[in-house]
C-alpha cells in the first residue's frame, strides 16, 4: 500500500461569479513512506491546494485522494489522516495559537485528547527535539522568525505524524534560520522516517530531495529525480522556474565547451563539481569572447559623488540596548548599495533613519543633494525629504488601500496638488517603471496577483520621483520569475540614475547587482567596500557570521579538485570567467 | 510607542500571583473592580492604594512595566478629571474666570475619578493581564462560565476566541506600526491638519490592517484545522487548573482585604 495516492484529483475554488477557478486539474501521484518530495511551481500553480487535499483540509471536486489507504472522502478516517499528516505553513505568525511556547506545542495533542502525564512528556520531547526547551514558558510573539518556524515544527511533531508537509515554510526566513530549519526537517526524516513533502521556490532545497514534482496551471508537468528535472534547464525556465546556481553553472559550462551533461553529472554537488572541472579541462577556449556574456555593469562610484552621509549614528529603542551603534556610511549618487546582515542586525532601524521616520539620537544623517541635516530639519522640510528618499518596506503590498490602482499609486503626490494631466503622467511613468500596463489602473489593487500588488506598491513610491530609493527585501516570498522581474526593475531604475539602497539577508540576491556592499552585524557596520573588495575578502565576511552565497559554497567545493580556482565569485558568469582563467586563457 | 500597550502582554515571572489559580484571579478581579467603584472616601482609597502597591511588590513586577501599562489610559483619566472639574459645582469656589468655575467638590470628584481609573488599570494588570497568560485566562473563564453550557452558550468557543484575540494583539500592533511607517513614507500625515483630515488619514492604516487581519484569520483557521482542532469536546489540557489549599488561602486573604476597604468606606472614622 502506498502511503499517499492521488488519482486524477481536481479542485476548483467556488467564486461569486459562478466561473469557478480551477486550481488543480487531474493530478495523480504516489508517495511512499519515508520519501523526501519537493513540489515546485510558480505562484498560482496549485501547489498549496494539493497540500490541502493531502491534509484533508479540502476534498477533491473530482477524483480521489488516498492517505494511508483511506479515501479522504471517507468521514470515519478524517481525523486519522489529519493527525498523521502535519503541516507547517509559510507565515510563522499565522500558525501559532498559543501564547507561550509549550502551550502552543500542546495545542495539537490537546485536540487529540491525549491525557497528562503523557501529554507533558510529548510536549517536552518535541520542544527538546527542535531545541526550544529554553523558551518553554516564553511568549511566542517574542520569538524570531526562525524560532517560530521551529515551534511550528515542534507543534507538528507533537502529533506524532507520519507525514510532514512544509508549505513554503522557509521562504520568510533569513539564510541561517533557513538552513537550520532545513537541517531539522532532514533530521526528522532520517531519525523518524517521516515522509517530507516540501513545497518551495528554493531550487537548492528541491535539489536535495528524492523526487520532484513540477506543477504548472494546476497540472503536474514533470516528475523525476532532481538530477533529471534540472537536466532540462530550458524546460524549467519555460515553466517559470530555475535551477540551483551550481547546476546553472554546469549548464553554462556545458554550453560553451560544447559538452553534454547527463543525469549522473547532476546527482550531487560533488558529481557536478567533478564534471565541470572535467569539461573545462578538456575544452579548448579559442574564441572566448563570442560566448561570454557581458557582466553586469557594476562599478564603484567615486566618493566625491556622495549623496547621503551617515555619521556615527546610534539608536536605542529602550535606552538600554543599542539597535544600531556608531554606524558611518556614505551613499553615492547612482549606485546600488547593498546592506547585508541577519535578521535583527539593525538594518531596518538604519533605513528608517534615512527618511526621518526616526530621528537620530546620536550622530547624524545628512542628505547632501538638498543640504539637509535630518537631526535638525523642520517638519515641513521632512515632507519634502520623503519625496526625495523613497522607502519601500518588506512586503509593501500590505500598504495598499485605495479602490483603484490609479488612486493608490497617486496617493504619494496628492498633496502636491498637481494639474490632473501632470498627475496622470507621473502615475503612468511609475506604472511603466515597474513593468505594469496601463489597463490595470482602473481596477482594484486587491484583485491583482501577489507579484503585481508588490509592483503597484513600488510604483506608489516611485511616483514621487525619489532620488534615493531604499528597498527592504524587495524579492522576498516571490517565485523565481517574480524575483527575476523585480531584479530587472531595480536594474532599469539604476539606469535612470536613481540611487538604490538594497537591503537583504541573502548574499545571493545582491551579489550580482550591488556596486558596493555594507555588511552589518549586531548593529554595527563590520565591512564596507566595493563589491569586488568584499568578495575578495569573503572569508572574513563569513567569519563575521554572514552566510556566503550557495554559489560560493559550491566554488569552494571545486577547490578540492582544482586548487587554482578563485572561489570568490559574484555570479554564475563571474564563475565562468574564473574557470576559463584557470586554463590561462587571456580575458580582456 | 504603539508597542507599549500592555493589554494582553504577559510578563513572565514566578511570584505568588503568577502561580495563583486564574479562576481565583478572575473572581478577585471582579471583586476589586466593584470595590473601587463603590469607594469614594479618601481613607478607603488610600487603603486600596496600599493594597495595590503591596500586590505589585508581591507580584515582583518592575515599576517600568506598571507605568507602561498605565500610560495609555492617562489621557483618558485626565480628560475625565477635567470634565468633572469643569462641570461639577459643589462646595467652596476655588477659582473663577469667565464661564470657568472650579469648585472644591468638583476637584475632589476629579481626583477621585482619575485615581479610580488608574487604580482599576493597575489592579487589572497585576491580578490578570500581566501575571496570567491569555490561555490560562480563557481557561479560567471557560471553567467559570461552564454552567452556561446548559443554556447552549458556546462557552468554549468564546474562550478560544478571546485567547486568540489576545495572542494576536502584539502581532497586530506591530503590523499597525509597520503600515503607519510605510504610509508616512509616502506622504501620509497623522499628526497635523484638522481632526477630520487626521481621521480620514487613518483610513490608510485601517484598510490595510483589516485586509491583513482577515488574511491572518483565514490562515490561522487552516492551521488550526490542520492541527485537528474540533471544538472543546474531548480536548485535554497541558496545564489543567487545580485549586490547591494555597489558592484558597490567598483568595481568602484577598477577599478579606477588599472587605476591609469596604468596611472603611461604610464606618464613620
Amino acid at each position: 500500500m502506498k502511503q499517499i495516492e492521488v488519482k486524477e484529483a481536481s479542485f476548483a475554488y467556488m467564486q461569486d461569479d459562478d466561473a469557478n477557478r480551477i486550481a488543480l486539474n487531474g493530478v495523480s501521484l504516489e508517495i511512499e513512506q519515508g520519501d523526501y518530495i519537493a513540489i515546485l511551481g510558480p505562484n498560482g500553480s496549485g501547489k498549496s491546494t494539493l497540500a490541502k487535499l493531502l491534509n484533508n483540509i479540502e476534498l477533491p471536486t473530482k477524483g480521489d485522494v488516498f492517505v494511508f489507504g483511506i479515501n479522504t472522502k471517507n468521514e470515519d478516517g478524517f481525523w486519522d489522516i489529519r493527525s498523521k499528516c502535519a503541516c507547517v505553513f509559510q507565515n510563522p505568525d499565522n500558525q501559532i495559537v498559543g501564547t507561550t511556547v509549550e502551550e502552543d506545542i500542546a495545542f495539537g495533542p490537546e485536540n487529540l485528547g491525549i491525557p497528562n502525564p503523557e501529554l507533558r512528556q510529548i510536549v517536552d520531547a518535541s520542544m527538546k527535539y527542535v531545541g526550544l526547551e529554553k523558551y518553554a514558558t516564553k511568549q511566542t510573539a517574542n520569538l524570531s522568525g526562525g524560532q517560530k518556524q521551529k515551534l511550528a515544527i515542534a507543534g507538528a511533531l507533537a502529533m506524532n505524524p507520519s507525514i510532514i508537509i512544509m508549505d513554503e515554510s522557509t521562504s520568510m526566513l533569513d539564510p541561517n534560520s533557513r538552513d537550520e530549519v532545513l537541517t531539522l526537517v532532514e533530521k526528522l526524516r532520517h531519525e523518524k522516517q517521516i515522509t517530507v513533502i516540501t513545497i518551495t521556490h528554493d531550487m537548492y532545497e528541491a535539489s536535495r530531495c528524492d523526487r520532484v514534482y513540477v506543477m504548472y496551471h494546476g497540472e503536474i508537468k514533470k516528475v523525476g529525480k532532481p538530477s533529471s528535472i534540472f537536466l532540462e534547464r530550458d524546460k524549467m525556465l519555460e515553466l517559470g522556474l530555475d535551477c540551483p546556481s551550481h547546476i546553472n553553472l554546469a549548464h553554462r559550462i556545458a554550453k560553451i565547451t560544447h559538452s553534454k551533461l547527463t543525469q549522473e553529472d547532476l546527482v550531487s554537488e560533488e558529481t557536478c563539481a567533478k564534471r565541470i572541472i572535467e569539461m573545462v579541462k578538456n575544452a579548448e577556449f579559442d574564441d572566448v569572447k563570442s560566448y561570454l556574456k557581458p557582466d553586469k555593469n557594476i562599478q564603484e562610484v567615486e566618493p566625491s559623488k556622495t549623496i547621503m552621509q551617515i555619521e556615527n549614528l546610534s539608536y536605542s529603542y529602550d535606552g538600554d540596548f543599542k539597535a544600531i551603534e556608531d554606524v558611518s556610511l556614505d551613499v553615492r549618487e547612482g549606485e546600488i548599495l547593498a546592506i547585508i546582515g541577519q535578521s535583527g542586525c539593525g538594518k531596518t532601524t538604519l533605513i528608517t533613519h534615512l527618511n526621518a521616520l526616526i530621528r537620530p539620537q546620536e550622530g547624524s544623517v545628512t542628505l547632501i543633494c538638498s543640504n539637509m541635516n535630518l537631526s535638525t530639519a523642520e517638519k515641513k522640510h521632512i515632507k519634502l525629504l520623503r519625496q526625495e528618499v523613497g522607502l519601500v518596506f518588506q512586503y509593501p503590498e500590505y500598504q495598499l488601500f485605495e479602490e483603484t490602482v490609479y488612486k493608490d499609486v497617486a496617493f504619494g503626490i496628492k498633496k502636491m496638488k498637481l494639474e490632473p494631466e501632470e498627475e496622470r503622467r507621473r502615475v503612468l511613468e511609475a506604472i511603466k517603471l515597474v513593468g505594469l500596463k496601463e489597463d490595470i489602473l482602473e481596477g482594484s489593487p486587491f484583485e491583482l496577483s501577489g507579484g503585481q500588488k508588490r509592483r503597484v506598491a513600488l510604483a506608489g513610491v516611485l511616483v514621487m520621483r525619489p532620488k534615493v530609493l531604499v528597498l527592504d527585501e524587495p524579492a522576498s516570498g516571490l517565485d523565481p520569475r517574480g524575483r527575476q522581474g523585480m531584479l530587472r526593475i531595480i536594474e532599469s531604475l539604476k539606469a535612470t540614475g536613481v540611487t538604490i539602497i538594497l537591503v537583504s539577508h541573502y548574499m545571493d540576491e545582491v551579489a550580482e547587482y550591488a556596486d558596493r556592499i555594507c555588511c552589518m552585524k549586531d548593529g554595527k557596520v563590520i565591512m564596507l567596500g566595493s563589491s569586488t573588495e568584499i568578495f575578495e575578502d569573503i572569508d572574513k565576511v563569513e567569519q563575521m557570521g554572514i552566510k556566503v552565497s550557495r554559489l560560493n559554497m559550491f566554488m569552494r567545493l571545486m577547490l578540492k579538485y582544482n586548487s587554482s580556482i578563485n572561489p570568490n565569485v559574484r555570479s554564475v558568469e563571474d564563475a565562468v570567467r574564473q574557470l576559463i582563467n584557470t586554463k590561462g586563457v587571456e580575458l580582456c | 510607542m504603539l508597542k507599549d500597550i500592555s493589554l494582553g502582554r504577559y510578563y513572565s515571572g514566578n511570584s505568588i500571583f503568577h502561580e495563583l489559580d486564574p479562576r481565583i484571579k478572575v473572581v478577585m478581579f471582579f471583586t476589586y473592580m466593584v470595590t473601587i467603584f463603590t469607594v469614594n472616601k479618601w481613607q478607603a482609597m488610600v487603603l486600596f492604594s496600599v493594597i495595590t502597591i503591596a500586590q505589585i511588590v508581591i507580584a515582583k513586577l518592575p515599576l517600568k512595566v506598571i507605568i507602561s501599562s498605565i500610560m495609555p489610559v492617562v489621557p483618558i483619566a485626565l480628560f475625565i478629571a477635567l470634565l468633572n472639574m469643569l462641570t461639577i459645582r459643589e462646595g467652596r469656589t476655588l477659582f473663577e474666570w469667565n464661564i470657568i468655575v472650579i469648585t472644591l467638590g468638583g476637584t475632589r470628584k476629579a481626583i477621585l475619578m482619575a485615581s479610580r481609573l488608574i487604580l482599576l488599570i493597575i489592579s487589572t494588570s497585576v491580578l490578570l493581564t500581566l501575571t496570567t497568560t491569555p490561555l490560562k485566562l480563557s481557561d479560567a473563564l471557560e471553567k467559570l462560565f461552564a454552567p452556561l453550557k446548559v443554556i447552549k452558550m458556546p462557552v468554549h468557543e468564546m474562550a478560544m476566541m478571546m485567547s486568540i484575540a489576545l495572542r494576536f494583539i502584539p502581532t497586530l500592533v506591530e503590523e499597525t506600526d509597520r503600515i503607519m511607517k510605510a504610509q508616512v513614507s509616502r506622504g501620509a500625515d497623522y499628526d497635523t491638519g484638522t481632526i477630520i483630515a487626521r481621521t480620514k488619514g487613518y483610513i490608510t492604516v485601517i484598510i490595510p490592517l483589516f485586509i491583513s487581519a482577515f488574511k491572518r484569520a483565514e490562515e490561522l483557521a487552516t492551521a488550526m484545522d490542520a492541527r485537528c482542532y474540533r471544538g472543546g469536546e474531548g480536548r485535554t489540557k497541558l496545564n489543567p487548573l487545580h485549586l490547591t489549599s494555597k489558592d484558597w488561602i490567598i483568595g481568602a486573604i484577598l477577599l478579606v482585604l477588599a472587605a476591609l476597604v469596604l468596611v472603611l468606606q461604610v464606618i464613620n472614622v
